[in-house]
């Protein structure tokens, strides 16, 4: 696979198809636009936000430069034991 | 042949007591069976197991009952205890599909959890509706129908409340859902569930609604499914429908020279609260002579007014002022049970339960002796 034909993958909600109910707004929203784009948490302030490549690691608010993924929403199974 | 010897009430009383002295525990094996005192007859007779036997309850609550069995050998008294603990089928979560958990507890540590906590519903619904989740012919697990998996799901985030005062520090005031109860658990009826599980009475919920199954701060998300089936509790413990079932043989204790005064109160002491009562030495036992209580008429005296009561810590055998007047033991064939239920059944359905399947197991075996026989 050639670097280009390489995507970087997108915590949209596509991953989560089984999910019923209500939409929380932890879940953040989608990659709507264009390019990839994936959802932060600074480290320091709790913030939430999108980054694109080529952005400063920076936190939008605080500045603080300690930034986390969120976590995948693919279901895990698990056995209750 | 010679006829049977019958053996004296006194030699009985011996057979059936287990001694307790101060450093040992003696007599403990049972002898009642044929062959073992050379001409009595102690085949095991029906008619004597049902002139004997006896049943007294003690308490009962939907939650706890207590009873004795008396005149059964242990063997019965065990193996009910076991069918209690590990053969009556209930329902609970089996498997958890987690979407998102942000939370501090780890996915696997939070799936134990859930699968502990016990939940109640419709009896019917539960007992005869619901059968249990054949295997695929594979070994794998078969199919999940409305009839064998029972769903449930859990979505809560956590936030932060607006209208808290700027000084709080209880988190439970700071953010709305900042403690995940067992009550948050929601019900997802399938099929023809949605009939049978009805709010109020006969919905799939928690037993206990109060107990904490995790703790969150604002942004933090739990969100699952899960699927209940039916199991017994020799699979896992979480299938069990006992919080505890056990027994305890009734003791003994018998005074066998006369404690008086002062010591009478330390004797009492010995013992939990209400196992030794304190009574006036009469005139008419203080004129009987041999009887040890001579010259003693008004003094205090100990007597044992409710050994069911006691502990058997073996306290009074430690002081030398009780030595050769008391004796303790347990009687063999008398059963103490009590049973805690975890709310899926009550506790007077346990045993009848357990009594059923103890019946099925016997004819299962019969069947078998017969064919061995044969
Ligand atoms: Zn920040």
């Amino acid at each position: 696979m050639s670097r280009e034909a390489y995507q970087v993958p997108t915590g949209s909600q596509a991953a989560n198809p089984a999910a019923v109910g209500k939409s929380f707004d932890a879940y953040g929203g989608g990659a709507a636009e264009v390019g990839p784009q994936m959802q932060y948490l600074c480290g320091d302030c709790g913030l939430k936000f999108q980054m694109r490549r080529g952005d400063a690691i920076r936190c939008k608010e605080c500045g603080c430069r300690i930034l986390y993924k969120e976590r995948t929403k693919r279901m895990v199974q698990f056995e209750a034991r | 042949m010679a006829p049977f010897v019958k053996p004296s009430e006194a030699e009985l009383e011996r057979r059936r007591t287990i001694q307790i002295n101060d450093e040992t525990v003696t007599n403990i094996s049972s002898t009642d069976f044929p062959g073992h005192y050379p001409g009595e007859d102690n085949s095991w007779s029906f008619e004597t197991f049902k002139n004997t036997f006896r049943v007294e309850h003690h308490y009962l609550t939907p939650a706890e009952s207590s009873f004795s069995l008396i005149g059964a050998d242990a063997a019965i008294a065990n193996a009910l205890r076991r069918i209690l603990i590990s053969e009556i089928p209930t329902l609970a979560i089996e498997t958890v599909y987690v979407y998102n958990n942000t939370s501090v507890i780890q996915d696997e540590v939070l799936c134990h959890r859930l699968g502990l906590i016990p939940f109640t519903g419709s009896k019917k619904g539960i007992r005869e509706f619901l059968r249990w989740r054949r295997k695929a012919e594979d070994g794998t697990p078969g199919p999940v129908y409305d009839y064998n998996t029972v769903q449930l799901r859990l979505q809560v985030e956590c936030t932060r409340n607006p209208s808290a005062a700027p000084d709080e520090r209880e988190p439970t005031k700071l953010y709305h859902h900042a403690h995940v109860y067992a009550r948050d658990i929601e019900f997802v009826p399938a099929g023809r569930q949605a009939d049978l599980f009805q709010a109020p009475e006969d919905i799939i919920r928690p037993v206990n609604p109060d107990i904490l199954v995790a703790k969150l701060r604002p942004g933090q998300v739990i969100d699952l499914q899960m699927h209940m089936h039916k199991g017994v509790g020799a699979d896992h413990a979480k299938f069990s429908p006992v919080a505890t079932a056990s027994y305890r043989l009734l003791p003994t204790i018998t005074i066998t020279r006369p404690i008086l005064g002062r010591d009478a109160d330390k004797f009492a002491r010995c013992f939990p609260r209400g196992v030794i009562a304190l009574e006036r030495v009469s005139a008419a036992e203080a004129n009987t002579p041999g009887s040890g209580y001579e010259g003693h008429e008004g003094e205090k005296k100990a007597v044992v007014a409710d050994p069911m009561k006691d502990t058997v810590s073996r306290e009074c055998l430690r002081h030398p002022e009780f030595e050769g007047k008391v004796k303790l033991g347990r009687r063999r064939d008398h059963f103490i049970f009590s049973i805690e239920s975890t709310g899926q059944w009550d506790s007077d359905e346990l045993l009848l339960e357990a009594i059923k399947t103890m019946k099925k197991k016997c004819e299962r075996l019969e069947k078998q002796v017969i064919n061995m026989v044969r």
